[in-house]
């Protein structure tokens, strides 16, 4: 049963990993991204009929990143050039994608809501032969798919990326201190789109695994809010990749927990509330923290 | 997040501020029909007679927009004081259950105190979900969109969890609390449709929220203090109780919309309770620039969509969601400045 949970979790936390990775480096860059939960929608559908038509996962998982990178891209130009705040962009962009593909799978499928295509390529499972045998740490390490430990290897290298590269350097530039990138002859609104682009395609990957990497259909509901879990992530790690990968992590257990527990008299509505609750708890010890170092400092 | 404060001017430009997002998403909605294979001409002209058509049809615009001009009121005033309440959708699940709670257990009381004590649970019950972030944002300037948006989940969740268990009527399957009294439903004002008393308590609420913000103190101090907090500080205003007054007070008109729709058109409190009347309501506290004449205009376009969108389902194939592409896009379009710096830069020169 532990073994079961533990695999399960892994399960989960991939889409939240993904999207919150993304959501980082682009809150880095200095926007945040509200929009991850439509661009995560979008992947879905868009992975699951490329998957469907060409039976080639690799192609399905491009085309999610094309389709959520598109949504990005304009929501970010909505936002660094036509000035409108980045919060009410990134709630229409949620509102206005879901009624697209509740329209989009209507129009083209006459289904309402839900679209099950045949001969769906799903991710496949790498078992890993010795280490699948070895309880727990098979549940681990063994059975997950590529997008997975994709997902887990953008960890140290987002990082690698942002305190070593010359690029994550300037994006952390264009985040804090705009005016001062500006002045060393850099293009902020450019590395923030750029930042916003790569926040939508990892957030159409994390989408492409709901469909092809968990069930093999897409529901209208598929991504439960999970980009907004994202963002409860990367608040909740204050922009560091591993307390972010940490908290989704956690969501992911709990997710896997709530499973689990249906039917066993632990009300799992209660259980789908921890997510929310510790981000403001953790926002508000960290607005303690700040106020009482300030006040020794003065 | 002063895009909504509004800017005294003459009387076109708010007029035209308020029709532009309106018509780029009317235009890209049309592109998307086209596409689809509908004529959008036809489309929008059935969706103007299906919603303004016949007193029938604009009796059901003006219920469906009943719930929009609260909660667009609830997020207007919270706006004013600079703060953007994100969480207006969860005060809707909370007032919502707490006036449909008082309606189905107090049922020996009369119609002339169940009513007035649904409604008050309401108030009470939005306002204090809307206590924590306005504390956290006045005293440690923790992010209230951050904290208002959570706030959604958890009050979803919780509603959920008590219709499923706790308050989950006798006999009932699905999840739903049992209806409530007689005495506790607003009364019809146009029998055959669900058009209620809610609507005479949004529109005096409208009132209110016009006279208060030109000719209270308070709402002058508001004003200020979104405007620019630290002239409003050093004016003499506490800015911090300010944000916590105004927080509590979004939150019980949030609340209270969840009261109306409760009491007046659902009967009793259901999962999936709200259609997104909370974040409908950014949207029309955006386009309606935070007046009340705008909040009222916008409701009603809103109201419109979703009762035509629903009624031209029946009569063509057009999907209903177009309904949901025009509001996201309007809210984009709402922020949006299309060469709108540059336009302004050549009046002032």
């Amino acid at each position: 049963m532990i073994d079961h949970v533990i695999h399960a979790a892994v399960l989960m936390t991939t889409p939240v990993l993904l999207a919150a990775l993304g959501g980082l480096v682009n809150r880095i860059a200095g926007l945040v991204n509200i929009g991850l939960d439509s661009m995560m929608l979008a992947g879905a559908l868009v992975g699951l009929i490329v998957a469907a038509y060409t039976g080639n996962w690799m192609a399905a998982l491009a085309a999610a990143a094309v389709a959520g990178g598109v949504l990005g891209f304009l929501m970010s130009l909505a936002i660094t050039r036509l000035n409108a705040n980045e919060i009410i962009v990134g709630l229409g962009f949620t509102i206005a994608v879901a009624g697209l593909v509740r329209f989009f799978l209507k129009s083209a499928y006459g289904s309402s809501g839900t679209l099950s295509l045949p001969d769906v390529a799903q991710l496949p499972r790498i078992t890993i032969p010795v280490v699948a045998d070895i309880p727990v740490v098979g549940a681990v390490l063994s059975g997950h798919d590529p997008l997975t430990w994709a997902a887990w290897l953008m960890v140290p290298l987002t990082v690698w990326f942002l305190a070593r590269t010359r690029t994550g350097l300037r994006l952390r530039a264009a985040g804090g201190a705009p005016q001062a990138a500006r002045a060393l002859g850099l293009d902020p609104l450019a590395l923030r789109d750029a930042s916003t682009v790569y926040a939508g395609l990892m957030a159409g990957l994390g989408g492409a695994y709901l469909s092809i990497g968990v069930v093999g259909i897409f529901n209208e509901g598929i991504t439960a809010g999970r980009g907004f879990i994202a963002l409860a992530a990367f608040y909740f790690g204050n922009n560091g990749p591993w307390p972010t990968a940490l908290c989704a992590l956690l969501f992911g257990l709990f997710d896997a927990l709530q499973i689990r527990l249906q039917g066993h008299g632990v009300p799992t509505e209660i259980v789908q509330t921890l997510p929310y609750v510790m981000v403001v708890v953790v926002l508000t010890a960290m607005a303690h923290a700040v106020r009482r170092r300030r006040a020794k400092g003065g | 997040m002063t895009g909504a404060a509004s800017q005294p001017g003459s009387l076109w430009q708010p007029a035209a501020a308020m029709a532009a997002p309106f018509l780029a998403a009317l235009a890209m909605a049309g592109v998307l029909l086209t596409v689809a294979g509908h004529n959008p001409f036809d489309v929008y002209g059935l969706l103007a007679v299906e919603s303004f058509g016949s007193v029938k049809r604009i009796t059901a615009t003006l219920a469906a927009a009943t719930p929009l001009m609260l909660t667009g009121l609830a997020i207007a005033v919270a706006f004013r004081a600079g703060v953007f309440n994100v969480g207006v959708e969860g005060c809707v699940y909370v007032g919502g259950l707490a006036a449909a709670f008082v309606g189905f257990t107090c049922t020996a009381l009369p119609a002339a105190v169940l009513l007035p004590s649904s409604l008050a649970a309401s108030l009470v019950a939005g306002s204090l979900w809307m206590l924590i972030p306005g504390v956290l944002k006045a005293r440690l300037g923790v992010d209230e969109v951050v904290t208002t948006l959570m706030f959604n989940f958890i009050a979803i969740s919780l509603a959920a969890y008590l219709v499923n268990g706790p308050l989950l009527a006798p006999g009932s399957a699905n999840s739903a609390t049992p209806m409530v009294a007689e005495a506790a439903r607003l009364p019809r004002l146009a029998p055959p449709s669900t058009l209620n008393a809610g609507f005479l308590i949004a529109i005096a609420l409208l009132v209110l929220y016009g006279l208060w913000g030109r000719h209270a103190a308070l709402g002058f101090e508001t004003r200020l203090a979104g405007l620019n907090a630290r002239f409003a500080a050093a004016s003499g205003i506490s800015v911090p109780v300010l944000v916590v007054k105004m927080m509590l007070l979004s939150g019980a008109i949030g609340g209270l919309a969840g009261a109306v729709h409760a009491l007046g058109n659902v009967g009793r409190f259901v999962t999936g309770f709200s259609p997104g009347y909370g974040f409908t309501g950014i949207a029309v506290a955006l386009l309606g620039r935070n007046s009340a004449v705008g909040i009222f205009l916008a409701a009603l376009f809103f109201g419109a969509l979703a009762t035509a969108g629903a009624t031209i389902q029946l009569f063509s194939d057009v999907p209903i969601e177009i309904v949901s592409v025009v509001q996201g896009m309007v809210m984009i379009f709402a922020v949006a400045q299309f060469g709108w710096p540059w336009l302004r830069r050549r009046i002032a020169s």
